[in-house]
């Protein structure tokens, strides 16, 4: 009896999964095939990217690879296509990543964990909740009362005033902090000259281009300019540094050291933003003295500066000084985490303003990008692909010297245009690294020039952050970008090789 | 998602600050000028990877923008757009008004709507929405909205026939492919020139003919038929599906004004004798083929050749 009940049980169990089995296969049926149709044209990166990673692990081991190595670069490829293509949310790649390195690699799921967190995760990290704490200051009026009263009515002078501006507080703070300050300033300038937006087409593509290419070219000015600086020293610390060895201490990289060999890069480039920019577009507004007086107008009652703009001008300049003379101890990630803490700590901003403001999922990206870079040079993978790169343009006479510089800007141009310059700088730097060494070149001058060229992303909206953010205005199209940016690249290709093989031999 | 009346003429108009989608309105505004019509002016953002903006939300910046009283790129689109409505008096300043926010996907900024309703029941709204893509949204807010048009200017790339729009359609491109409504591709759009329906005879056609003669009369747009035969194909034949379709609209009280009847090439024959024409209206198959993914329907190849407008009626 008991086995007849539990028998019928069984079929009645049988009976309703094959109930819900029908009931399931027939809402799949339903879905009409331009359902089917619409989602795998929207994944079909996913897919591809899918496809190309399992017939390249397929493929076996090329020589001089390691197991490991292959399977690094396997991942290195497909991550790549994902960070190019975006059919997937951008964090959901660090996820793959981590998983990846367990599952496909081997590795110890705690060693991974730890390789998550480095000082330059943390760098990133604290440096995006300043950002967000000092937008929220409204310190940008001030600033722009600044630029206009120093710079006078001519479009020109604005525009390198801009530039300038722009540039000297993106190499500490930031491009994308510099980008949402100033942004209101030039929309605000192009709306005071004209409401009219066809009237103000080239004035608007001067003034914001001012800004993106003002603040991209200074990213790389310090260490804190953005991220790709801290993941290039952290490389350098990670590959070549050794405390027993002094002869490694130069690669132990601090904030001034840094400034002395990126900063005069970013002043030169200055005044040629506004020659390109004036050049490519043409404004025929050459004076903007009507728009230039109303922003004066509506700047000019503001009222002395607060308690809170003295705070926050106070606990920037604390940050600026403990990076330059502590985080050659301390770490640039501490000096950034403990300033995030000072803004929250004055009351300057609230944990949900900077909870909100920062999208913690690019932290966890930058984390496992940094994870794979460094699985790339313990594998041999990087020294086995800078090998082969070598190899390659070896025929063409770019293995070594100003051959092979300018290969690795051309390289990283490329690679940095189609994705954000951070993630361009952790998946190209070990590569750039083991090539200096396979090639005989010194690590810190392809290590410079590879976080350098990184901030070529003048072509495209996605290239950097500042480029985002002004495009956000609706003032550009897509094909602004394209018209003054390829003329960027070869004045900071040319500067950057001039930089290479003329000044930085002298301060190495 | 809000209910629709289903009496009404519903009109969904994508607007993203191009003169084509501005044209677009204009014409959505002769079609729907009954008091029995909506209008819906829609722009859709992008939601922010965050990575593009270097991990700062890009909410940041827009609060930031707002705090020194500049609008947002799609508000200030919108906002034109009612412009162009109020100057061709399809609705007035006096209109009552109702705005509706909704936090959508994490943004603060969200969807946010502005109702605008005549005494009479007449509404006009304008639509500020977040989606994952452009697409998404416009086909989301089209089969939620319960639409009867959608009019979306045609991108530039469209016509030049490259690869990358088989591999990476446009915006309008995979809108028409997925939409569940008739769709206006506006190239040029200009009323006053009439509605060239093309038809093959098939009951679909005649039904697709009839649907869109209704539509034209809204605007007092002229309608011509069109049929283009295969050279082997008897002339009494092809007279013959021409006059099946004109009954069909006469039935409904409306005119043809001419019928043209061409040999050849369909495609070639219908994007060549449309060029004189408002838009040109064809039918979307409704046969699902085996091979949907080496053949394209007519109407794909229609959108693809023609100069101008294509309204593609499901």
């Amino acid at each position: 009896m008991e086995h007849n009940s539990s028998g019928s049980l069984t079929r009645a169990a049988m009976a309703t999964g094959q109930r819900t089995l029908n009931k399931g296969w027939r809402r799949i049926s339903a879905i009409p095939l331009r359902a089917w149709l619409s989602y795998l044209l929207a994944r079909r990166w996913l897919f591809v990217a899918a496809a190309v990673g399992v017939i390249l692990l397929q493929l076996p081991t090329p020589a001089g690879l390691t197991h490991e190595g292959h399977i690094v670069l396997v991942m290195s490829v497909v991550a790549t296509i994902l960070f190019v293509t975006e059919p997937i949310p951008l964090p959901t790649v660090a996820l793959l990543i981590i998983v990846g390195e367990v599952l496909l690699i081997g590795l110890d799921s705690s060693d991974v964990a730890r390789s998550l967190m480095s000082d330059s995760v943390l760098f990133i990290m604290g440096s995006l909740m300043i950002a967000v704490a000092v937008v929220r200051q409204k310190l940008d009026r001030r600033l722009a009362f600044l630029i206009i009263r120093f710079t006078g009515t001519k479009t020109a002078n604005v525009c390198m005033g801009i530039s300038l501006v722009s540039g000297v507080l993106a190499s500490f703070i930031g491009e994308h902090t510099v980008a949402a300050m100033m942004l209101p300033v030039g929309v605000t300038l192009i709306r005071l000259t004209s409401e009219d937006s066809r009237q103000v087409r080239s004035l608007a593509a001067v003034l914001l281009f001012s800004i993106s290419y003002g603040a991209s070219i200074a990213g790389v000015g310090t260490p804190s300019g953005g991220a790709r600086n801290a993941i290039m020293i952290g490389y350098w610390r990670e590959f070549f540094y050794d405390p027993a060895n002094p002869e490694t201490w130069k690669y132990a990289i601090d904030y001034l050291r840094w400034m002395v060999f990126a900063y005069p890069l970013f002043l030169i480039q200055v005044p040629f933003v506004t020659a390109v920019l004036f050049y490519t577009f043409k404004p025929k507004q050459k004076n903007i003295a009507r728009a230039v007086v109303r922003l004066r107008a509506q700047l000019a009652d503001q009222g002395p500066m607060k308690i809170s703009d003295w705070t926050t001008i106070l606990i920037f300049f604390a940050i600026l000084l403990s990076w330059i003379f502590l985080s050659d101890g301390i770490g640039l990630g501490t000096v950034a985490i403990f300033g995030a803490a000072a803004f929250l700590i004055f009351g300057l901003v609230e944990w949900d303003e900077i909870n909100n403001g920062v999208n913690w999922g690019v932290v966890l990206l930058y984390a496992a990008v940094i994870s794979l870079g460094v699985e790339m040079k313990d594998t041999g993978a990087a020294l086995w692909v800078a090998e082969n790169f070598l190899a390659l343009l070896k025929p063409l006479g770019g293995d070594s010297g100003l051959g092979l510089w300018a290969a690795v800007i051309a390289l990283t141009t490329t690679v940095t245009n189609t994705m954000s310059n951070g993630a361009a700088v952790a998946v190209l730097g070990p590569i750039v690294l083991n090539l200096a060494v396979a090639a005989g070149e010194d690590p810190l001058i392809l290590g410079f020039l590879t976080a350098v060229a990184s901030a070529f992303a003048y072509l495209t909206v996605v290239g950097t952050p500042a480029c985002t953010i002004v495009y956000s205005s609706g003032y550009l199209r897509t094909t602004d970008f394209l018209k003054a940016g390829w003329k960027m690249v070869i004045v900071s290709t040319i500067l950057s090789l001039i930089a290479a093989s003329a000044y930085w031999p002298l301060v190495v | 998602m809000e209910r629709a009346d289903e009496k009404r003429f519903r009109i969904l108009v994508c607007i993203d600050g191009s003169e084509e989608s501005y044209r677009g309105l204009r014409y959505a505004a002769r079609l729907g000028g009954g008091v029995d019509a909506d209008i819906c002016l829609l722009y859709v953002r992008p939601v922010d990877q965050g990575l593009r903006s270097g991990g700062l939300q890009a909410r940041v910046v827009r609060e930031n923008l707002l705090e020194w009283g500049l609008e947002l790129p799609g508000t200030k689109h919108l906002m034109k757009g009612k412009e162009i409505l109020t100057e061709l008096g399809l609705m007035s300043d006096e209109w009552g008004q109702k705005m509706i926010h909704v936090d959508k996907l994490g943004d603060p900024l969200g969807d946010n709507s502005i109702e605008y309703s005549s005494e009479g029941g007449k509404k006009v709204t304008l639509k500020l929405e977040v989606a994952p893509d452009i697409v998404g949204g416009i086909l989301e807010e089209c089969e939620g909205g319960n639409y009867d048009l959608l009019i979306i200017g045609a991108s530039e790339r469209w016509n030049s026939r490259s690869y990358k729009t088989f591999w990476d359609p446009a915006v309008a491109q995979k809108v028409v492919t997925r939409a569940h409504c008739s769709v206006i591709v506006a190239r040029e759009l200009e009323s006053g020139h009439g509605h060239l329906i093309c038809t093959d005879g098939t009951e679909n056609a005649i039904d697709v003919a009839r649907k869109d003669a209704i539509l034209a009369a809204r605007c007092n747009c002229p309608i011509s038929l069109i049929t283009v035969v295969p050279e082997d194909v008897g002339e009494t034949e092809a007279a013959d599906i021409l006059s099946r379709t004109k009954s069909a609209i006469e039935e409904e009280g409306l005119e043809v004004v001419e019928s043209l009847l061409r040999t050849g090439d369909p495609v070639e024959g219908i994007a060549k004798a449309g060029a004189d024409y408002s838009v040109i209206v064809i039918g979307r198959s409704k046969k699902r083929r085996r091979w949907w993914l080496f053949e394209t329907d007519i109407s794909d190849q229609i959108l693809e050749r023609a100069s101008n407008s294509v309204m593609i009626v499901r």
